[in-house]
């Protein structure tokens, strides 16, 4: 099984071996020794490349994977073979509707517009409070309510729709 | 006899901890308070007693006078420490404190009022002699805040008369934000403190911000404990601190130092406190005084060797103040704060896992436990690291290497912005302002790319190697459901994935 990776706009393929030797990593005309060991409760593991130590956490959730490496936090998009042939059949299904969703959970301090108004990019639609700060969820292009799908005052989680736009 | 029989720490998290801790080791008794879902916090479980406060969000709970008040007299506590934020500067109830005879540990209620009002702060430092920057502070409204932004010239700043911690300020860059940014200041400031009037300051160019901590007793005596660099902010939140402060000759510090013992002396201060001041090409001018303990006093303790806690009950207590040691080395102190370290949101969740730093020079004031729920209603800081060690290089090196350490899963921090922060070549060089973070590069190096991908695969490949051995052990009829690992082998035979 290939598993395809991309971060930060690079991109690479790796393929895992179980050999007598240890697990090898393939990617390109290159080949890594690897010795990965998984420590306690499955999200801490020890990885060795080639020699070379890391201690690695890693939050695999679906296709995206959520590493602590060298005290930095990295979000790695990794698909495999199969994944990957499914996502290029569906691209390219995107309409011409957009939402606004809570980028955090917090409160509906303020809501600066409604259904039927017309929104420049960077356009302030909702203010949102959480941990006591007022963070203003702004329009990312120009656009036009269709939908407010908030209340003021309301708590809401992550990812919650707040504004609907075309 | 220890300074008091029974000492209420009215606040939660990490400061909580640290006041019990110097409680404890002075042989005073510990009450801690807690809300509905601080049950298991660790200060519940390390003080001696606990009072469940009852409710969710912080004025329900820790911001409740009345419900605090309640539980430090039903206990018979005879001292009570605010920690920061939460009542810690509100004079009401330092007063209702001392009504009741308890002893406030902290300053007495008029002092608290007169800096908290941060119009009359000014009024009174300007008063003791201490520099201030020019602004507006009285009878604001938007005819003449924009007249008084255009005389002192833009970028100008909103910042909240009962604020404090960083909280309620905004910055403005030209005339069409300032009444926006005026209503967002006045909205921050009504539902942070309960009073939504704002003033007008100037925004000082490349300013460091630079805080002198002193204590003061009830005899007239006051010193100050040298300097703390608190530039490296976000949204004016600050977060890493080191001391001394590069910038400082021996001649300035001693001159920001007498002047906040005098403002100190000014409003018969008792207690820690901070006056912070803005510094900026040799000048240095009045921004506020905290009256209370700071998060980030540990630097302070660390290079001068004493117990600002225990300072602070020894004075509460009437005894006298000491004076300071000889400062040594170099101290930094960097905020763990739950947030996602790209875009700054607060990040809630569980804490699944933690490892915490160690070795030599390395203190960790922290909350965090495993199983701790971060939630939204307190303050997203979960942890302090502070290290100290003989100069500022290996200060340096030795903070990077704590944080490289340091652990926690399940939700994200803003440990790797410090790590950056502590990389970055400005920070290194000494010569930095309160605009460092948004300067800084947090691009990760290319020639990090395919270890960091490679390794995102690889915990990918183990996932779905175990979701396969796990299937195995799990699936009813293995022959009509082959596990995984099994499905994986006869791929690899046949080549391609069976439809």
């Amino acid at each position: 099984m290939k598993y395809h990776a991309s971060f930060d706009g690079a991109e690479r393929e790796f393929e895992f071996d179980r050999t007598a030797a240890g697990l090898v990593a393939r990617s390109g005309d290159q080949a890594f020794q690897l010795d990965l060991s998984l420590v306690g409760d499955g999200s801490t593991f020890s990885l060795l490349v080639d020699g070379k130590s890391y201690d690695v956490v890693a939050a695999v959730d679906g296709g995206k994977v959520t590493l602590q490496l060298l005290g930095e936090r990295f979000v790695v998009e990794v698909e495999d073979e199969r994944e990957r042939a499914a996502h290029a059949v569906a691209g390219n299904k995107a309409g011409g509707k957009r939402e606004l969703k809570a980028s955090m959970p917090g409160i509906v301090v303020d809501i600066k517009v409604a259904a039927g108004d017309q929104v420049v990019e960077g356009q302030p639609l909702v203010v949102l409070e959480a941990m006591k700060m007022q963070n203003p969820l702004c329009a990312e292009s120009d656009g036009k309510v269709v939908r407010v799908a908030c209340e003021q005052g309301a708590a809401v989680t992550a990812g919650t729709l707040l504004v609907e736009l075309e | 006899m220890p300074l008091f029989r029974r000492l209420l720490v009215a606040n939660r998290g990490e400061i909580a901890l640290r006041v019990i801790r110097t409680a404890q080791e002075l042989g005073i008794e510990t009450v801690a308070i807690y809300s509905e879902p601080d049950r298991h916090a660790l200060h519940v479980r390390r003080a001696d007693y606990a009072v469940a406060l009852g409710g969710e969000a912080a004025r329900d709970s820790y911001l409740d006078a009345d419900k605090v008040l309640a539980a430090a007299e039903s206990l018979e506590c005879d001292a009570l420490h605010p920690g920061y934020g939460f009542l810690s500067e509100n004079a009401g109830f330092a007063r209702a404190c001392a009504e009741r005879g308890i002893a406030f540990v902290g300053p007495p209620a008029e002092a608290i009022k007169s800096m908290g009002d941060k119009v009359e702060a000014r009024r009174i430092a300007a008063e003791a002699g201490v520099p201030l920057v020019p602004g507006l502070q009285e009878d604001i409204d938007a005819q003449r805040l924009a007249a008084a932004a255009a005389e002192i010239g833009y970028p100008v700043m909103l910042k909240a008369a009962a604020g404090g911690g960083g909280k309620g300020i905004r910055i403005v860059n030209d005339e069409a934000g300032l009444l926006p940014a005026l209503e967002l200041a006045q909205a921050e400031a009504r539902s942070s403190f309960g009073d939504d009037r704002v003033y007008l300051e100037k925004f000082v160019t490349r300013p460091r911000h630079v805080e002198i901590q002193l204590m003061a007793d009830q005899h007239g005596g006051v010193v100050y404990y040298g300097e703390r660099e608190c530039s490296v902010q976000r949204r004016h939140q600050k977060l890493v601190e080191e001391s001394p402060c590069v910038a400082l000759t021996p001649e300035l510090r001693a001159r920001m130092g007498e002047a906040a013992c005098d403002l100190a002396r000014a409003v018969d201060y008792v207690g820690a406190g901070t006056v912070e001041f803005l510094y900026s090409e040799g000048e240095f001018y009045f921004l506020e005084m905290n009256t209370r303990l700071q998060v980030e006093h540990p630097i302070t303790e660390v290079r001068f060797d004493v117990d600002l806690v225990e300072e602070q009950l020894r004075v509460a207590a009437g005894e006298h103040v000491r004076p300071p040691q000889t400062p040594r080395g170099h101290a930094i102190e960097v905020r763990v704060n739950a947030e996602d370290p790209a875009t700054f949101f607060p990040s809630l969740g569980e804490v699944t896992r933690l490892s915490n730093p160690g070795g030599a020079g390395v203190r960790l004031d922290s909350a965090l436990h495993v199983g701790l729920e971060v939630t939204p209603h307190y303050d997203s800081m979960l942890a302090k690291l502070i290290v100290h060690a003989a100069d500022r290089d290996h200060a340096i090196a030795r903070c990077e290497r704590a944080l490289r350490e340091f652990r926690i899963v399940g939700v994200a921090t803003s440990m790797p912005v410090a790590l950056h922060t502590l990389r970055s070549e400005e920070f290194r060089c000494g010569d930095y302002d309160t605009g460092i973070l948004e300067r800084i590069d947090r691009k990760t190096p290319v020639e990090r790319h395919d270890l960091i991908m490679m390794a995102a695969a690889a915990a990918r490949f183990l996932a779905n190697e175990r979701a396969g051995t796990a299937a195995g052990f799990e699936g009813k009829d293995r022959r009509q459901e082959p596990p995984r690992w099994a499905m994986l082998g006869r791929v690899e035979r046949v080549g391609r994935m069976p439809r």
